[in-house]
Order: C-alpha cells, then structure tokens, then sequence
C-alpha cells in the first residue's frame, strides 16, 4: 500500500483547523491566567454555554448563524463576568494564584464547573442536540488532490483569524489593551497607573468567555450541542496552552494548532478510537522535554 | 499640597504606621527618610490608596482622600512614581509612558505632555520602540518618573529614586527632581540616600518604627548631631579610610 500524500495533507487541514478551535479557548484560558494567575476550570463549561445560546438563538429565536455567533459571544461574556463578579471576587482579592487564596480559586472554578452543567442539565436538557446552520453562503473550498473542506471547517477558519487579530489589535493597539497587559504583568503597579483593576479583571473575563463562546458555536455544526461537552475541550485547551506555554497568547494558538494536527494524525495513522488521548501525549511529551511550553517566553518575562 | 493626620495603617492585623502626622507644602520638596522596614513604602501606599487606613486622615488639595480609590485619587494630581524595577519590562518605553497617562482624558495634552517628557529625557525618545526591560538602570529611573510626569501631577511622590544606582547617575536624576518642582510641582521624596536628599529638599521628616522620629527643616537636619549620628556615619573621608583598612 502507498503513501496517500493527499489524505495526509487533508488529515493536516483538518487537524489546523480543529485545532485554531482548540487555540480559541486556550486563549481565555491564558488571558485569564496571565491576569489572575489562575487557572480557571470552569472554562469548558463556558465553552458549552457559549454552545448551547448558539444554538438557542439559532433554532429557536431564529437569527441567522453569524448573528447567533456574536449574540452568544456577548451572553456568555456576560454570564462570565456575572460568575466573576458573584463568585471569584472575593478569593482574587485575597491574593493572586500563588497564595492559599488561589487554592481556594482552584476548587471555586472545579465547583462552578459542575454548578454550571447541572445549571445546563437542568435549562437544556440531556439530549445531544445538532446544529444545524444555513451555512450556503459560505464557499466549499476544494484543494488540490480533491480534499474538499465543509463549508463549517471554512467558516471556523475564518472566523477564528478575525477573533485572533481583533484580540491582537485590541491587547496591541488601544489604551484599554495597554490597561490589560498591565493589569496582567501587575496588579500593584496598575493601580498605580490609575487603572480600575477590578474592572480590567472583569473585562478579561468577559473577553475570555466571549472567545470560549464563539469556539462552542463554531464547533456546533461540526459536531452535536451536548451539556457534557465542555470537560473534553477543556482537556484540550489546557493542552493546547500548556504545548504552547502558558500564558503566551500566541503560544496558545499555535499550541492549539499543535494538538489539533497532532490529534488528527494519530487518529488517522495510529487508531481513530483513540482519538482523544493523543492531545494528552503531545502535552506528556511537551511537559518532559520542555516544561516551559514551546513559545513560553512571555511568561518568563512576567517572572 | 498634602497633609497627613494621625495616620494608622497596615496589613490585615499588623499595624505598621502608628500615628503619622506630615505636611508638604505646595511648591516645595520634602524628603522623607528612613531605613529598611520602617514605615517608608507603607506611608506611599496608604497616601496613594493601595491601603486603607486604620485611623487618621489624608488630605489633599483641600479635600478629604482618606476614602477615594487609586484611581481617583490619581485623577486629583496625586500621582506616586513607582519604583525603577516597577516599569513593565515586556512593554515598550511609549507604550510605558502612554500607560502613565492613563486616567487623562484630554489627548492632545496628553501629546503634548509626551513630547515634553521626552524633551525632559532625551535618552527616552532615543528608546521609545525599546522595551523597557533592555534599558540601564538610571533610563529606567528616568522613564518611571516620566511615567509619573504624563499623569499631569500636582504633586509627585517618588519612591527611592536613586536605589541601586551609581553615585554620577543619582545626582543626575536629583538634578532632574530638581527641575520637576521647579516647573511647579510639589515633591515629595522616600530615600535611604539621607545626604543626597536633605541636599536636594527644603524640609525632612525622619521615619523609625513607624513613627515621625524627627522633623526639620533639610538644612538644620544635616547638621543635626543625631542625624549624623545614626545616618550619615561620618564623613566621606572616614568611609574611604574605613574602606582600605
């Protein structure tokens, strides 16, 4: 049997751009680590949330998709903001993630996860719902050797580019951006600065979840809507940030696109049932022979 | 410009300032002096707002801040320069400086105030694209004041300007204090360095324990035996003799 260059080349276009999905949610999860130095875990179910309002504006109120995307991005920062503002308040004012208080922090995210997917078991039931979106306008894009890439793949890819270079322009090229960056390097001089940290912090949130919102309705109708899906993916972009050092914006993304083609590869050449470990290999090996994560230097700097 | 009354502050139940009570006068430089652990950067941060005080109260410019935020009391003129290893290493010198200016609303000042900063320090408009984790440790000073000096302050309140800086540098950068209140902003300086700083400021305050130990006018302090006693250990002559024995 030969080589199939053509299906190795489709497996790679897959996995980039599962994987730019995957960079999507690690993002947040680096904003919000940079900023509070914390790891939240309750990132997955915000994820599905974003999912869930998706598909809610989509099949029920009956937006067309592009305006389900943008309408549960905002839900979903708000409702991030809203668990921000109720709940972590409190322990990130007591200290950041290094203290007892970012302990406490730890377990607060692991007990909104399971606060939240009951709070989702219990508004969109059980079922693992599809996603069907009109996605016609889009083009199918065609390579060559005839890999034909779905009209949701093209649409993913796009989408994720754009959320990528307005989070860069908004971190690199506004006053509020320039707020951000500070509070994340230090609280203390922030303040100093004049800059309402509190606000900042509630400010990454929303941004984090709003991003985690727009990853759940873009993987919406590649796969089904389901409450559970959130602890996977946040396996998966954990793995992402961790490959590509945590803390480092664009290491998460690249970090994303690893895990994906990583992912894809090994459940096309070595077996496909086991599709979800690779991403934890990649992230074994990474953490062995490169603890700091492959673009991790932003996060020495902070140091 | 500020006057402090019977401040009480500290961390959660560690009461560290017992009792502060300190004028600076308007126009002028006052110093306050003291060495490690005594009170200094606990003053700075519950006159900027980064502790609450226990007791006491703090007012500027004729209003009461003892209960407004950083922030806001940023947005009065009360602005505190941070120390030189607190400019953010992973940003640029611009961009360092822009973020001094932050709570300003008025942008074509705020430009104007910029380029007048880097005419203050030339060196910084040589780095601005630089980040400033690759400057010298006296650019770095010289952009933290800057810093300060693009919130358009009515006083300044600077944290050990010349820590860990080389004695040709230290004067340099007093030199440049030196200019800032006479353009009309009120100083106020927290050093170690009692000498350079009883040279450079009209009036002193002395901090041990965390109380005012001693007060004075900086040209009778440097003169006062007990100054000289428990700070300024001798002359320089002494020192270098001290040195090569």
């Amino acid at each position: 049997m030969g080589f199939d260059f053509n299906s190795l080349l489709a497996f790679i276009i897959f996995g980039v751009t599962i994987g730019v999905v995957y960079g999507i949610v690690a993002l947040g999860i680096s904003l919000i680590y940079s900023g509070l130095d914390i790891v939240h875990f309750a990132h997955g179910e915000m994820y599905m949330f974003g999912a869930f309002f998706g598909l809610v504006l989509a099949h029920n109120v009956g937006v067309p998709y592009p305006v389900a995307l943008i309408g549960a991005m905002i839900l979903t920062a708000i409702l991030g903001m809203l668990v921000e503002r109720v709940f972590y308040r409190r322990l990130t004012r007591a200290g950041g993630g290094y203290t007892v208080a970012g302990m406490g922090m730890i377990i607060c995210g692991f007990g909104m996860s399971v606060a939240l997917v009951n709070a989702a078991y219990f508004f969109f039931g059980a079922e693992a719902e599809p996603f069907r979106a009109n996605l016609d306008y889009i083009p199918r894009l065609t390579f060559p050797g005839d890999i034909n890439v779905p009209e949701s793949y093209v649409l993913t890819a796009i989408i994720s580019v754009l959320l990528m270079a307005g989070l860069h322009y908004f971190l690199r090229h506004t006053k509020t951006g320039l707020a951000v960056r500070a509070v994340a390097h230090n609280k203390d001089i922030a303040y100093l600065m004049g800059i309402n940290v509190p606000l900042m912090i509630s400010l990454i949130f929303g941004l984090a979840c709003g991003l985690a919102a727009a990853a759940g309705v873009l993987i919406g109708p590649m796969q089904s809507v389901q409450v559970e899906m959130g602890y996977l993916m946040l396996m998966k972009a954990f793995a992402a940030a961790v490959v590509g050092g945590f803390g480092s914006l664009p290491g998460a993304i690249l970090g994303g696109i690893m895990v994906g083609i990583f992912e894809n590869l090994g459940a096309a050449y070595i077996s496909a049932s086991h599709k979800d470990i690779y991403a934890f290999l990649l992230l074994i090996l990474v953490l062995m022979f490169r603890p700091s994560g492959l673009f991790g230097v932003e996060a020495k700097v902070k140091a | 410009m500020l006057e402090i009354k019977g401040v009480h502050a500290g961390y959660g139940n560690l009461k560290i300032l017992r009792g502060i009570d300190m004028q600076v006068p308007s126009g002028g430089i006052v110093t306050l002096l003291g060495g490690n652990g005594t009170g200094k950067s606990t003053l700075l941060k519950a006159i900027s707002g980064l502790i609450p005080l226990m007791e006491g109260e703090i007012i500027f410019d004729g209003v009461s801040v003892s209960k407004l935020k950083p922030h806001e009391r940023m947005r009065l003129g009360l602005v505190q320069v941070t120390q030189a290893k607190e400019a953010y290493p992973a940003m640029t010198v611009e961009e360092n400086l822009v973020l001094g200016a932050y709570t300003r609303k008025d942008r074509e000042a705020t430009k104007a105030d910029l380029q007048k900063v880097y005419d203050f320090f030339p060196v910084l408009r040589e780095r601005r694209k630089q980040l400033s984790g690759t400057l010298s440790g006296g650019e770095v000073q010289m952009l933290v004041i800057g810093r300060g000096l693009m919130a358009s302050p009515k006083m300044l309140m600077l944290d050990e300007p010349s820590a860990a800086l080389a004695p040709k540098v230290v004067l340099e950068i007093f030199a440049n204090i030196n200019r800032i209140a006479k353009s009309g902003v009120t100083v106020l300086v927290v050093e170690q360095n009692v000498r350079m700083a009883l040279i450079l400021a009209q009036y002193g305050y002395i901090i041990r324990d965390g109380v005012i130990m001693m007060k004075g006018e900086a040209k009778k302090l440097i003169s006062d035996p007990a100054v000289k006693e428990s700070f300024l250990g001798g002359s320089v002559s002494d020192t270098t003799k001290a040195l090569r024995n």
